[in-house]
């Protein structure tokens, strides 16, 4: 059963809805959501709520629901 | 009229109550990486009284570092100086206390005795070079703080002896974005296009956070830690602390 969340994109406050299946991975979504937004290639993550979701992970394993919001977070590699 | 405790150096540090100044003062610390945040880092740690800091970084000082490095001057830039150098003599010069064993090498080239460190430092711009501090750390029990910067946004995050680590937090675009970096790599020199937008408060601030996490570890405070990644935007003064899970399929546990 498909699930729908918010991306929220950390950069600039603007949301994306997005239809999942049970088997899309987190780094499935990171993708896609980087690609709408045209992001620069670079690394990024995905939290919901307090917790930094796993790439690998599916939307089943981590627990994904209906209408979740969650972050995609550009992770700075600069030093 | 001399204040009380004027004559301690580290009187003000003692008055904190949680930093614990005689094992800061005996400990050693490894940095990896004397750029923008290596530079603030290795700061801290002197004037926090470590004793000795190994100090590793390949690259030398250009003019492009100058808007965000404490330690680097326009001869250094125009007589190629190296990092490592620059910074360890610099800090040396902030406290006479400190030790800072500069190692110009790529830190995957230098060959290290890993039990003698107290806290590994990252200040590093790849991927690649994280992986290489990360397992090690795991491998020797070292605890082990990261930072990143890019323009106004920043990380730390703290990988403990136990606990999630480095990789655990990492997903394909990291590794897209190494893969890249590997294809940009010729010889001696790495080549990135477009070069990352840095600024001296963003680094000093990561570098200031990543110093107090150590100093936290140094003294016994690791349940005041970051646990286990916090990222930073300088523009909307927002700070955010994630927690993260141990990835079973991560080469670094387990074993």
């Amino acid at each position: 059963m498909t699930i729908e969340v918010t991306i929220r994109n950390a950069e600039n406050g603007s949301n994306l809805n997005m239809e999942l299946e049970p088997h899309t991975t987190i780094e499935d979504i990171i993708e896609g959501a980087a690609e709408f937004w045209h992001k620069e290639a670079g690394a990024y993550v995905l939290r919901r709520g307090k917790k930094l979701l796993k790439g690998q992970s599916t939307v089943m394993d981590a627990g994904l629901k209906n209408e979740d919001v969650l972050e995609l977070i550009p992770d700075p590699e600069g030093g | 009229m001399a204040q009380p405790g004027g004559d301690d150096r580290w009187d003000r540090s003692r008055r904190l109550g949680w930093i614990d100044v005689d094992s800061v003062l005996e400990s050693h610390c490894l940095v990896v990486g004397a750029g923008a945040l290596g530079n603030e880092t290795v700061k801290n740690l002197a004037l926090s009284g470590v004793g000795k800091v190994t100090l590793v970084d390949m690259d030398h000082v250009e003019l492009s570092n100058l808007n965000r490095c404490l330690f680097f001057s326009d001869r250094d830039a125009s007589g190629k100086a190296a990092k490592a150098d620059v910074v360890a003599q610099g800090a040396m010069r902030l406290s006479s206390h400190c030790e800072v064993l500069p190692f110009v090498s790529r830190i995957e080239e230098t060959d290290l005795d890993w039990t003698g460190f107290d806290v590994v430092f990252g200040c590093l711009d790849n991927i690649k070079a994280r992986l290489h501090l990360n397992s090690h750390s795991r491998h020797h029990r070292v605890p082990y703080v990261d930072a990143g910067t890019d323009g106004s946004r920043g990380k730390i995050q703290v990988v403990r002896r136990e606990g999630p680590c480095l990789q655990c937090s990492m997903n394909r675009s990291h590794y897209q974005v190494l893969e890249r970096r590997f294809s940009c790599t010729a010889g001696d020199f790495t080549y990135y296009e477009p070069p990352m937008a840095a600024e001296v408060t963003t680094t000093a601030t990561m570098a200031a956070m990543q110093v107090k996490e150590g100093l936290k570890i140094l003294s016994g405070r690791e349940d005041g830690c970051i646990r286990d990644v916090m990222f930073y935007d300088a523009m909307s003064n927002e700070s955010l602390v994630l927690e993260l899970d141990i990835d079973e399929d991560c080469p670094n546990h387990g074993m």
